[in-house]
């Protein structure tokens, strides 16, 4: 409902295969393909990759609308990377339908990327997310890291990202309406002009965190050293099985050199 | 009554002890002053004060948020200090204003888990938990629901399930229904009722006694700048509520007439033949805005906004009426070019809306608006720079300037020493004044109010109401969006009702008061309507009376 719309990745809950899938089995994955395709070189790679894409959202029940409303943000910085890429081309000597092809390729690598990237945030409760990195984190507790305080943290991260991003839109409208003129003049009107937008946002959230960390000892949080999980995670074969998939694809692209 | 009785008996379940509570080190900025009460298990107890009384520190203390400074406060007659940090949370569950801010997961269920996952309880006992508590808000159909899909009341009593998995004896609610439209105010008292009958002790914390609760509550509490002013049952309450400075709601008092005069109430009252219709002459008015089949989508499936039309007149009061959700956002956004028109017209004096340029600035300087929290819009470091926002972006310059700080300040009927004062160190009823003062300085033609009078208490309220009349006398227009059903009849000139984003009707309030009647439940109607309605059914002759002066006027 809100002007910036801007839907991080929030959950969209389905049920699906890939939703009931363990967050950890999940995040591995990711972090695999993406790795993956970083390095990929050729046409033949990224339509593999495009293929498994599609794959997975027809899977996941997710409508490509939210997962393309999602990556959204990213498509500004992919006509970026086309534009500086054609640029450096030509200071390079290139001819242009060569830079203009590659720039072309490097974008829509950059596009792939991010989609499989929002894949997690989609399909995968805020709880759960943080729960499964709660979960790889662990052994780290070891050393003195604070896991439960840092994942808990991401989660209240991922909780609120929306709610400040309305409250954002609110104060916005609230200054605009009283004739502020946001982002026009000079660079340095430009900055000040922001001052009443960001001043407002930075009370918000002190104050909602004062009250959030209020409510929340008044449910017994504690650091959650010793919480136990309404859904504990459990890694079933159905993980295990997506996580050898998902490995042995990028060792075949790797090792095929796609 | 039965339930009073037995639960007067009860051992005290919390007792405040000569509780004292400074902010500051050596006694500065004492928020209480020796408080002493207790609350009987099984009892429903109200604290009510008025803002910056202390009461939501004195919450914070009893539900062992924060320790007093001074004295003590005793759980199950333990002192809340010596008491285990889970026990303790096992036993008292405390309820706050903004359910946003308790809310700590994305799912429903996730949230509600929350509390029993903390307790270190088995992933069966935690899920049973959670269903039991959303059987108990009446929430069990939203169980598979993000949290973010919920509607305003539906968050509020997602956020009491909750308190409620922790498996608590006793609530503590500091203005749980204050940010909440009648019907969610209504379905969360009907949770609480629920609650009470079942044992639970609750305490309840407000600036006003609402009428929907009065009647289950047993124990009132009247704090004061820091101190018990007054206790007592409920009833002996109503009869020195007036010296305590709480308004006695309108029912009431037509109650207490009839019976001092032995009518039979509310039957009684048919025999009665109030005057008809206050008959206003129809006078000549121009118009200041005139929407024309305005229709908003904020994304292809769903309109915001379908076909609206609408004569705003110029110098009088309009209030817009509708659930949450109906559009009246959006309607009243779209006069200062908040929003950009996508189908249909608007005319401000007569021209067209102005949709981009300089025009645009022009526009908003004349049809200010204020929005309903006043946190979203103040940033200044002290109150002088804040009102000379607007002005400033209007164009306003040297003594202009400064005399339109001045008439924003005074219109507000804010005194000078506020000038140098910080915005947000000022209470909650000063920031709100503020703000509508910082758009008032602009010198707007039209002023629109999102919920001017929501969260405040009844002196800030009367001080509010009387500056928006003063300035429809003045030959401002007002324009109010709201759920109070008691101001739009009371004070604004017409009355415009939105109901899933298209105008249901547009009148006076007599005119149109059958379909103010049809949009809301019978249980949010102001009370004097409630009554008339209830006397209806006797008499079908009497009229619909909204005004308790009206109805008063012919008891006489």
């Amino acid at each position: 409902m809100s002007a910036i719309n801007m839907n991080l990745g929030q959950y969209v809950p389905t049920g699906s295969i890939i939703h009931r899938l363990d967050p950890r089995a999940k995040l591995i994955s990711m972090l695999l393909i993406i790795s993956a395709i970083f390095p990929s070189k050729t046409y033949w790679g990224i339509i593999i990759w495009c293929g498994v894409l599609w794959g997975l959202v027809c899977a996941s029940k997710i409508s490509w609308r939210s997962v393309l409303r999602s990556a959204k943000p990213v498509f500004f910085l992919a006509v970026f990377t086309l534009i500086f890429h054609i640029i450096a081309g030509l200071f390079r000597d290139e001819s242009l339908t060569v830079s203009v092809i590659s720039g072309v390729f490097m974008s829509i690598r950059l596009v792939i990327l991010m989609m499989f990237a929002v894949m997690l945030p989609l399909t995968t409760s805020p709880l759960e997310l943080a729960d499964g990195l709660d979960a790889m984190l662990r052994p780290l507790s070891r050393f003195r890291f604070p896991v439960n305080e840092v994942s808990m943290m991401i989660a209240m991260a991922l909780r609120f990202i929306p709610l400040l991003m309305e409250e954002t839109d609110r104060i916005i409208r609230a200054q605009v309406s009283r004739g502020a003129r946001i982002g026009q003049g000079n660079i340095f009107q430009r900055v000040k002009s922001f001052m009443p937008i960001l001043i407002p946002l930075i009370v918000i959230i002190f104050r909602r965190a004062d009250e959030i960390a209020v409510a929340m000892e008044a449910r017994g949080y504690d650091g959650g050293t010793s919480r136990t999980r309404r859904k504990p995670l459990i890694w079933r074969w159905k993980d295990t099985i997506t996580v050898m998939i998902s490995a042995v694809c990028v060792g075949m692209f790797i090792e095929i050199g796609l | 009554m039965s339930n009073e009785k037995k639960s007067r008996n009860n051992p005290p379940l919390i007792e405040v002890c000569s509780v004292s509570f400074s902010y500051g080190r050596n006694n500065t900025g004492r928020a209480l002053n020796r408080v002493s009460f207790f609350v009987a298990k099984g009892e429903r107890a109200a604290i009510l004060g008025h803002n910056g009384s202390g009461k939501s520190t004195l919450a914070k203390i009893i539900g062992g948020i924060i320790d007093p400074s001074e004295g003590s406060c005793m759980v199950n007659g333990k002192d809340i200090r010596e008491i285990d940090f889970r026990e303790l949370r096992s036993t008292v569950g405390m309820l706050f204003q903004d359910p946003e801010n308790q809310i700590v997961a994305a799912m429903l269920e996730d949230d509600v888990a929350f509390a029993p996952e903390n307790q270190g309880l088995s992933p069966e006992e935690i899920q049973l938990r959670v269903d039991m508590a959303l059987a108990q808000t009446d929430m069990l159909r939203k169980k598979d629901s993000a949290v973010s899909a919920l509607s305003g009341g539906e968050k509020q009593r997602a956020a009491l399930a909750g308190v409620l998995a922790a498996n608590v004896e006793c609530l503590i609610l500091d203005e749980p229904t204050a940010m909440l439209d009648p019907s969610g105010r209504l379905k969360i008292e009907k949770v609480l009722r629920y609650l009470h009958a079942e044992g639970m002790t609750i305490i309840q914390i407000t600036h006003q006694l609402e009428a929907e609760s009065f009647s289950d509550i047993q124990k009132v509490i009247v704090l004061s700048e820091g101190g018990v002013k007054w206790q007592g049952s409920v009833n002996d309450f109503w009869e020195n509520a007036e010296s305590l400075g709480f308004t006695v709601p309108d029912s009431l008092k037509i109650k207490r007439y009839c019976d001092s005069h032995g009518i039979k109430f509310p039957e009684g009252l048919a025999e009665l033949k109030p005057s008809a219709k206050i008959s206003t002459p129809e006078t000549k008015y121009d118009d200041k805005f005139l929407v024309d089949g305005l229709s908003f989508k904020y994304d292809e499936n769903s309109y915001a906004l379908k076909d609206i039309n609408a004569d705003i007149h110029a110098g009088e009061w309009l209030s817009i009426i509708g659930k949450s959700g109906s559009g009246k956002s959006t309607l009243v956004q779209h006069l200062n070019a908040l929003y950009k028109i996508q189908e249909g017209k608007i005319y401000f004096d007569g021209q067209p809306l102005p949709q981009k340029g300089e025009e645009v600035y022009a526009l908003r300087q004349k049809a200010g608006l204020v929005f309903q929290n006043p946190e979203d819009q103040l940033f200044s470091s002290t109150v002088k720079d804040e009102l000379a926002f607007a002005p400033k972006n209007a164009g306003f310059k040297g003594e202009l300037l400064d005399e339109a700080v001045i008439y924003g300040l005074e219109c507000a009927g804010l005194s000078r020493d506020f000038l140098a004062r910080n915005p947000i160190a000022l209470s909650g009823g000063e920031r709100r004044l503020v703000a509508i003062a910082s758009v008032l300085s602009a010198k707007p033609e039209v002023i629109v109010l999102d919920e001017p009078l929501a969260g405040l208490d009844a002196s800030y309220q009367r001080k509010i109401l009387g500056m928006l009349s003063r300035l429809r006398d003045e030959g401002k227009t007002i324009i109010t969006v709201t759920h109070d059903l008691d101001m739009a009849l009371h004070y604004s000139d017409r009355i415009l009702i939105l109901r899933d984003s298209r105008v249901i009707n547009e009148g006076r309030p007599y005119e149109i008061i059958h379909d103010i009647m049809g949009s809301v439940k019978p249980e949010a109607w102001p009370e004097v309507l409630r009554v008339s309605a209830e006397v209806r059914k006797v008499n079908p002759d009497f009229p619909l009376i909204y005004d308790y002066e009206e109805i008063s006027r012919c008891l006489q």
